[in-house]
């Protein structure tokens, strides 16, 4: 990975030193490119399985709650249910490779790239409920840029999976990182945690932020400071 | 059943297995409980058979409806589904939900033995209980001992109360505020019974629309006010994480009895006083 060979600043002195001892204690992560997929290219029947158990479940825990599976409004919740949950789920069936392959292009730009704002709902693995937000993504392109467009179905991606916080926000910034090899990556994501709302602590206007911050991000703090004030989300 | 010269409204509970007898006579009204085994087809009370009945002695506040319409289940006796449980009964239903949980673990193409999800099933188990409690609790119980006579014929309003319930349709949660207000018939209710009335009402699988009617005519029934009005204002997940996406849109849906259905002016002032601000 090219960690910073330039610098866009010229303030830091001890660039050098600090890459050396950052790569020291960077943990050796799996590539997130070529990650496999739970559900990658299955086939009708298989997916026809799975919403076939789902539904069974969903049907076992309609009764458990101790309402009447038979009435009216409940009689197809199990299989709405299902396919909403496939739906959360859907990206066990994308591969990041296979989304940003074609979108990574040539360009002379360097300076920093923002898209903020973008929307994101994914399901606590904790409690599989959902989670929302906005997540505000930045990067320092090192003679290649990534589609933008392609940026926000990374962030689909990972989010439409069970998640933690934290894990979504590292995954979101090293696949771009491995995509497009830039001088460096910010991702902040800013959550309200419904397990967190409607149940357990109850606190209704909390919200969670995870960053990542890899790269030039990471060692210049006037290149992450700049990122802060370009990339805030807006309130929602 | 059996056949008396007053007049008898046969209603029964499809959920419990017993069925009550109202008898209205002009002075008095006796219950009678029968056991008996009904087939189940609905969870809410339905009138199965009406010879006839009258209700104009009926110390019901709401005067302006007719009085020869049959006598509607009564919001405040509906018995909780889960009011009966055990402990015991309560842990087998937590239990069963987490061995559905495993299996939607499984089926969505999860590893249900990695350490993040080895809980999982039994946390979201105790989540789905905690969003049900509603089922758990009668509204009678609740209100009954926070009636107070009081010389009060301003409209009440307590509005913005957040509020957080289970589409039953998908099983997503949908979320947002409740205004209520009501005109007092010299009886008032405790503030903060008008957000345990939300709390018991949203803590279910519901459909926004009956969710509203509930709340409505709940405390309708327990103080019998001049008018009651209620309105419901919610984010649907199952909008806005799936099917059609659309991030900024809300449902609204109201209820409104008595005078605020006659009366525009009494509607207006509570539509201008409740209002529920963008969240």
């Amino acid at each position: 990975m090219a960690h910073l060979s330039e610098s866009s600043n010229n303030d830091d002195i001890n660039m050098n030193n600090l890459h050396i001892e950052d790569k020291k204690n960077d943990v050796r992560r799996s590539s997130v490119l070529d990650e496999g997929t739970l559900r990658e290219n299955e086939s009708e029947s298989k997916h026809e399985q799975r919403l076939d158990a789902l539904k069974n479940a969903y049907g076992i825990m309609l009764n458990s709650v101790g309402e009447d599976a038979m009435r009216q409004g409940l009689l197809k919740t199990p299989e709405r249910a299902a396919k909403a949950m496939l739906f959360f789920t859907k990206g066990y069936e994308q591969s990041v490779r296979d989304v940003v392959s074609d979108a990574i292009f040539d360009e002379e730009c360097d300076n920093m790239v923002v898209v903020k704002d973008i929307d994101i709902y994914s399901l606590c693995e904790h409690h599989l409920i959902p989670f929302f937000g906005k997540v505000s993504v930045g990067y320092l392109p090192n003679k290649r840029v990534i589609g933008l467009s392609k940026i926000a179905r990374i962030v689909e991606i990972f989010s439409r999976r069970l998640q933690v916080q934290e894990r979504l926000t590292q995954q979101i910034a090293q696949a771009i990182e491995e995509a497009v090899q830039p001088l460096g990556v910010g991702v902040i994501v800013e959550c309200v945690h419904m397990c967190m709302v409607m149940r357990g602590a109850e606190k209704v206007n909390s919200r969670t932020t995870t960053s990542a911050m890899l790269g030039n991000f990471r060692h210049n703090a006037k290149t992450r400071e700049e990122f802060l004030i370009i990339g805030r989300n807006s309130s929602f | 059943m059996t056949s008396q010269s007053t007049d008898i409204v046969f209603i029964d509970s499809t959920t419990s297995r017993e069925c009550h007898l109202f008898e209205f006579t002009s002075k008095l009204r006796t219950i009678m409980k029968v056991n008996q085994d009904l087939p189940h087809d609905s969870v809410n009370l339905t009138v199965r058979s009406v010879k006839s009945c009258t209700c104009s002695n009926h110390d019901n506040g709401d005067s302006d409806r007719t009085t020869n319409a049959p006598r509607k289940y009564s919001v405040l006796d509906e018995k909780a589904l889960r009011e009966d449980d055990t402990k015991l009964v309560r842990d087998q239903r937590v239990q069963t939900m987490s061995r559905s949980y495993e299996i939607i673990l499984e089926s969505i193409g999860e590893d249900p033995t990695r350490q993040g999800l080895l809980k999982t099933p039994k946390r979201a188990a105790e989540a789905l209980v905690f969003f049900t409690k509603g089922y758990e609790q009668s509204i009678r119980e609740i209100v009954s001992d926070a009636i107070f006579d009081e010389d009060c014929e301003n409209m009440v309003v307590v509005k913005e109360i957040d509020m957080y319930s289970l589409c039953e349709h998908h099983m997503v949660p949908f979320f947002g505020k409740v205004s209520v207000g009501y005109l007092p018939n010299k009886r008032v209710l405790g503030l903060s019974k008008i957000a345990r009335i939300v709390e018991v009402f949203s803590r279910r699988l519901q459909v926004q629309e009956r969710l509203t009617r509930q709340i409505a005519e709940a405390i309708a029934e327990a103080i019998k006010p001049r008018g009651v009005a209620v309105i419901v204002e919610c984010l649907h997940m199952c909008m806005i994480m799936r099917g059609a996406q659309k991030v900024n849109s809300r449902t609204t849906t109201s209820a409104m009895l008595g005078v605020f259905r006659e009366d525009p002016k009494s509607r207006e002032e509570f539509l201008s006083l409740g209002r529920i601000n963008p969240f």
